[in-house]
């Protein structure tokens, strides 16, 4: 009984906040239709809407999502190798955190946008140059996420592997990476967004192609409801991104959690 | 044959006060005895036990196993853990199967012997289940099926019951001697709880604390398939109550001297 009436009024909260929702989108194509707002600064949401079709029926979109994509994963993945790869060598290795530790933080210390104009030296505007802004932004959080995972591993999951005369190689695969997963898991979901932001900024300042240079290239034009179709797009590209991590999580990695 | 010989063994923990945990333990562990270890916490009874294990070296003195002298970790001597320390990410059945995987035995093998023991701790129904939605007692079964599916020849029990109800204790006590006596192991059980020492144990191994001394070593009589009301049993119980209290004047009065 209890459930029946916290659903009725989350049902309630939901027609809510569409009704908002609406209400806000439906004030701001009278401003902008009223010429209230000028159309340079706002865009009405009926025309986003047909340029986010004209977009993908055109097919404009496809080879700059492509290309947006393609810069993401590899930088992405890359830093998820190395930063977990790191993060075991840091723990695992001793003394290889009192060494390498500070040598890290430093890095971290250092803001990465300052260092996209010398990547445009050293790698050009290509592909390369973005896979690593994407690296740069995505690789600390791993690497820390993982030292921080590894680190609590519970002494007595450690024993038990003992008690069974575990290798340090079975020790690691079968005690410690399962036991740091949450946590280099909650690394791997925050920096998957921040190396998309990566992406789309190195894309903004310096680039061919990809969805960033879209809309650089819309804005200098003064193509506000284009700007704003492509910034649709990209949230809707971030959040799916986001959701098949946790995917990932509940079906495949952390599936006891779940349960 | 799968037996314990420890001679003169302490334990001091360094730092900037060292601390004696155990001192200068003496004791023969015979092959396929129940060797119950009391004593009241800080009497180093679970750091016996994990030296026992191999986990920690003695400070002084020396351990055979075997007739070899014992040097860390061993197959042939399986733990079980105050907290079970089941893996969570494993269900039940990976839990046990662990040792098995570590010693990279065939994988037929290895199904064979976890259902055995699973079907031996009652846990039966409960192979996919993950640690998280069993009872503690249930959970302590798997922790004793996955040591003994790894088929040692000794078990080690750190205060297994400890953390379960009165009730399911008597009855893991009850479970935990049939298997004894199916699987003919030598057990060594530490416990904190007089009653439970005496009705599991062929001896009762009794510890002062700080730093943990052999007080004294009780026989129980061997008689098996034992009644929890049984007057020798009582008896011997009422023994070791008085031997605590002793130990407990004989500090008070070193305190008030």
């Amino acid at each position: 009984m209890g459930n029946g009436k916290s659903n009725r009024l989350s049902g309630g909260l939901i027609i809510g906040q569409i009704a908002l929702l609406l209400l806000f989108l439906g004030f701001i194509e009278y401003a902008v239709r009223k010429g209230i707002i000028g159309s340079l600064y706002l865009s009405e949401p009926t025309r986003v809407i047909k340029e986010i079709i004209t977009l993908f029926a055109q097919g404009e979109i496809f080879p700059n999502l492509l290309v947006t994509l393609q810069e993401f994963l590899a930088g992405y993945l890359l830093a998820a190798a190395a930063g977990i790869g790191t993060g075991l060598f840091l723990v695992l290795v001793p003394r290889a955190e009192a060494f390498f530790g500070p040598f890290l933080s430093a890095l971290l210390a250092v803001p990465k946008v300052t260092i996209i104009p010398l990547l445009m030296l050293w790698l050009g505007i290509g592909l390369s140059h973005k896979i690593a802004i994407v690296f740069l932004f995505c690789f600390f959080t791993i690497a820390f996420n993982t030292i921080t995972g590894v680190k609590q591993t519970a002494e007595n999951h450690l024993k038990v592997a003992r008690v069974f005369e575990a290798s340090r190689f079975q020790t690691i695969v079968k005690v410690i990476l399962p036991s740091a997963a949450p946590t280099i898991f909650a690394g791997l979901r925050v920096s998957a967004a921040t190396g998309l932001v990566g992406a789309l900024f190195g894309e903004m300042i310096a680039s061919k192609d990809g969805l960033g240079n879209l809309l650089v290239k819309a804005t200098s034009l003064y193509d506000t409801a284009k700007a704003f179709a492509i910034i649709t797009i990209v949230t809707v590209v971030s959040v799916l991104i986001i959701a098949l991590i946790d995917l990932l999580e509940k079906k495949v990695f952390l599936k006891w959690k779940s349960s | 044959m799968a037996g314990f010989s420890i001679n003169g063994v302490s334990k001091v923990y360094g730092g900037a006060s060292p601390t004696e945990t155990l001192s200068n333990i003496d004791l023969t562990i015979k092959d396929g005895e129940f060797l119950s270890i009391l004593g009241p916490s800080g009497c180093g009874k679970s750091t016996l036990l994990e030296i026992l294990a191999g986990l920690q070296l003695p400070t002084s003195g020396d351990i055979y196993f075997d007739g070899k002298k014992l040097e860390g970790p061993d197959k042939k001597r399986g733990v079980v853990f105050q907290d079970p320390s089941l893996y969570p990410w494993r269900t039940v059945f990976q839990n046990v199967e662990l040792g098995l995987e570590i010693g990279r035995e065939a994988k037929t093998d290895r199904q064979a012997a976890v259902q055995k023991y699973l079907d031996m701790v009652g846990l039966r129904g409960f192979e996919h289940k993950y640690p998280h939605h069993l009872s503690g007692g249930m959970k302590q079964r798997a922790g004793l099926a996955r040591a003994l599916a790894n088929s040692p020849d000794v078990l080690l029990m750190d205060e297994p019951f400890g953390a379960v109800d009165h009730l399911t204790r008597l009855q893991l006590q009850d479970d935990l001697l049939n298997i004894w006596e199916v699987e003919k192991k030598t057990v060594v059980f530490v416990t904190h709880d007089v009653s439970e020492a005496v009705f599991l144990g062929d001896r009762v191994v009794l510890l002062t604390p700080r730093p943990g001394r052999i007080h004294t070593i009780f026989q129980v009589p061997d008689k098996r398939l034992r009644k929890r009301d049984d007057i020798a049993l009582l008896k011997i119980q009422n023994d070791i109550y008085a031997a605590i209290h002793d130990v407990k004047t004989q500090e008070h009065l070193e305190f008030t001297i």
